[in-house]
């Protein structure tokens, strides 16, 4: 099994690797530069994390009913329109969004949650359309056929099946707005952008990546999260990951 | 064919020639209004002069100054005691002369001339909207000091650079001897903290005396009573390499410099933020009044 060995090798070279670098930063006192931002980091964080956790709840709320409902039969003829709207919506960068919202919800917390909100809103919509519309018409027939209302077709059969693609929307859109957080720092929202843009404009790298590190960590860390969440609510039958 | 490829090739070094031997004069600038209309309004009054201006402007302070040592911005705005305190790290108190003749000589072995300052002092300062500071009984910093450690519950809005400067929020609160809570500080862009003190979201914000908005928006600016802040006369910059490559550049600049005061800052800032006219036709206006342009 040579390519076994050769993983082997792989990570006893990444062991050293991250010893390495473990004693440089020790040396260099890089270690220390980062502690002195700590309760900053850590105040920031839960800004973060609470500016996520609002725009992006409520976005799910939002958006998901949102998506069931532009998929019935019945909407058929705006669905197609009110898709390109939102596709448009989501080409429209975030900045200008969180500046538009700035411009008639004043400055703080409110306008950053708005259009943040908005942002998310988008995919979340889009993907629970697509994976309501991605059914295969042969179940839902059948989930007719037996006498099933359309409302129970909907909650056993079609909901379940498109629940996979759903969450990858979720997942997206949220690891989307966790990157997209910093941004609020400049409509006063706070948020770990405080610790980046001030080391932007400081010229002060420690600082920078005191506000950019958590950020990325934060966001791979919400996308792991939803995709164990989605892994445990996604029906075995219906879930490609634990087919 | 053979030609067309010789020509174009010539043409192509042509063009990369000229370019290498027009001189460029980079201009720079900070990320808020007054600098925003310096930039653009040196701009504008070196190319009328007839040279090649590149503007850059909108960094932060620390990352400009880098820029000039490095020779990748030709020129800027700067105040003395930002010089004094963030680039050279002197902590003593001078007076405005003698600050402005210790930066002249400190950057003047960084290969930065220091041309003749304008009679604009743009200092730092906190300010209140005026009701309130009047309800409150607050005037001074010391008044300030004194209710934030009865715990009045007062919120501050800085902008991100004075929050991390040594002329800035830390060393101020411990001139004034009070400690603010990490949560009562919200930390914006410069221009935003206007619109959040007037709007009530803050109680005390962060302003530059030379902003218009202060009288516009009712605002009353806190005495600096124990004399923390230092001057911060407004001067132009130069690299010494681009004063030898272009002689009659510090004469020039020393016009334009002593168009500047207080008063002239204020409103030129104040027609852009208050009366929302554009950058450039703020500058050029300007320009054309005082002959020149």
């Amino acid at each position: 099994m040579p390519t076994l060995k050769f993983t082997g090798v792989l990570r006893l070279v990444a062991v050293i690797a991250i010893f390495m670098a473990g004693v440089w930063s020790q040396s260099t006192g890089v270690i220390e530069e980062f502690m002195f931002y700590l309760p900053d980091i850590q105040f920031l964080t839960v800004q973060h994390l609470w500016l996520t956790a609002l725009s992006g709840g409520l976005a799910i709320v939002v958006a998901i009913p949102l998506g069931i409902v532009l998929s019935r039969p019945s909407m058929t003829r705006y669905a197609e329109s009110a898709m390109q709207v939102l596709n448009v919506g989501t080409t429209i960068p975030t900045l200008a969004v969180l500046a538009l919202s700035m411009s008639f919800l004043g400055i703080g917390t409110v306008p950053a949650v708005f259009g943040l909100f908005v942002a998310t809103l988008l995919p979340i919509t889009r993907n629970t359309y697509v994976g309501l519309k991605g059914v295969s018409p042969a179940l839902k027939e059948a989930a007719s056929g037996i006498g099933m209302s359309p409302f129970q077709r909907l909650v056993r059969v079609e909901l379940p099946n498109a629940l996979y693609v759903m969450f990858a929307g979720i997942r997206t859109a949220l690891a989307i707005n966790v990157g997209t957080v910093p941004l609020a720092f400049l409509i006063g929202a706070g948020g770990l952008g405080e610790l980046i843009f001030t080391g932007i404009d400081l010229y002060d790298p420690v600082m920078m990546l005191s506000g950019a590190i958590p950020t990325t960590l934060l966001a791979v860390g919400v996308d792991v999260l939803v995709a164990f969440v989605a892994f445990i609510v996604v029906p075995r039958g219906v879930n490609p990951a634990r087919a | 064919m053979k030609t067309l490829t010789t020509l174009l090739t010539g043409a192509a070094l042509a063009a990369t020639l000229s370019t290498a031997y027009a001189e460029e004069i980079v201009v720079g600038g900070k990320n808020f209004t007054e600098q925003q209309i310096l930039a653009n309004m040196t701009g504008q009054y070196l190319e009328s002069l007839g040279y090649d201006v590149e503007e850059r402007s909108g960094m932060g302070s620390a990352v400009l100054r880098q820029a000039q040592e490095n020779g990748q911005i030709d020129l800027y705005w700067e105040y003395t005691g930002t010089s004094l305190i963030n680039y050279n790290d002197v902590s003593e108190r001078l007076s405005p002369e003698e600050t402005y003749s210790r930066v002249k000589e400190l950057d003047a072995k960084k290969g930065l001339v220091w041309l003749v300052p304008s009679a604009a002092n743009n200092t730092y300062a906190l300010a209140m909207r005026e009701s309130d500071a009047q309800e409150r009984g607050i005037a001074s910093l010391s008044d300030l000091a004194q209710a934030v450690n009865d715990d009045k519950g007062l919120t501050f809005a800085l902008n991100a650079e004075f929050y991390a400067r040594d002329d800035g929020w830390r060393p101020l609160q411990k001139a004034y001897d009070f400690r603010v809570g990490r949560a009562d500080v919200k930390r914006m862009d410069s221009g935003l903290v206007y619109q959040a003190l007037r709007d009530g979201q803050v109680d005390v914000g962060l302003v530059f005396a030379t902003d218009g908005r202060i009288p516009a928006f009712d605002f009353t600016v806190l005495k600096d009573d124990k004399g923390y802040f230092p001057a911060y006369a407004l001067t132009p910059v130069v690299r010494e390499e681009s004063l030898k490559a272009n002689p009659e550049l510090e004469a020039q600049m020393n016009a334009l410099s002593a168009e500047l005061n207080d008063d002239t800052m204020a409103s030129l800032n104040a027609q852009v933020d208050v009366e929302r006219k554009s950058v450039e036709q703020v500058a050029e206006d300007f320009l054309k009044e005082h002959g020149l342009k």
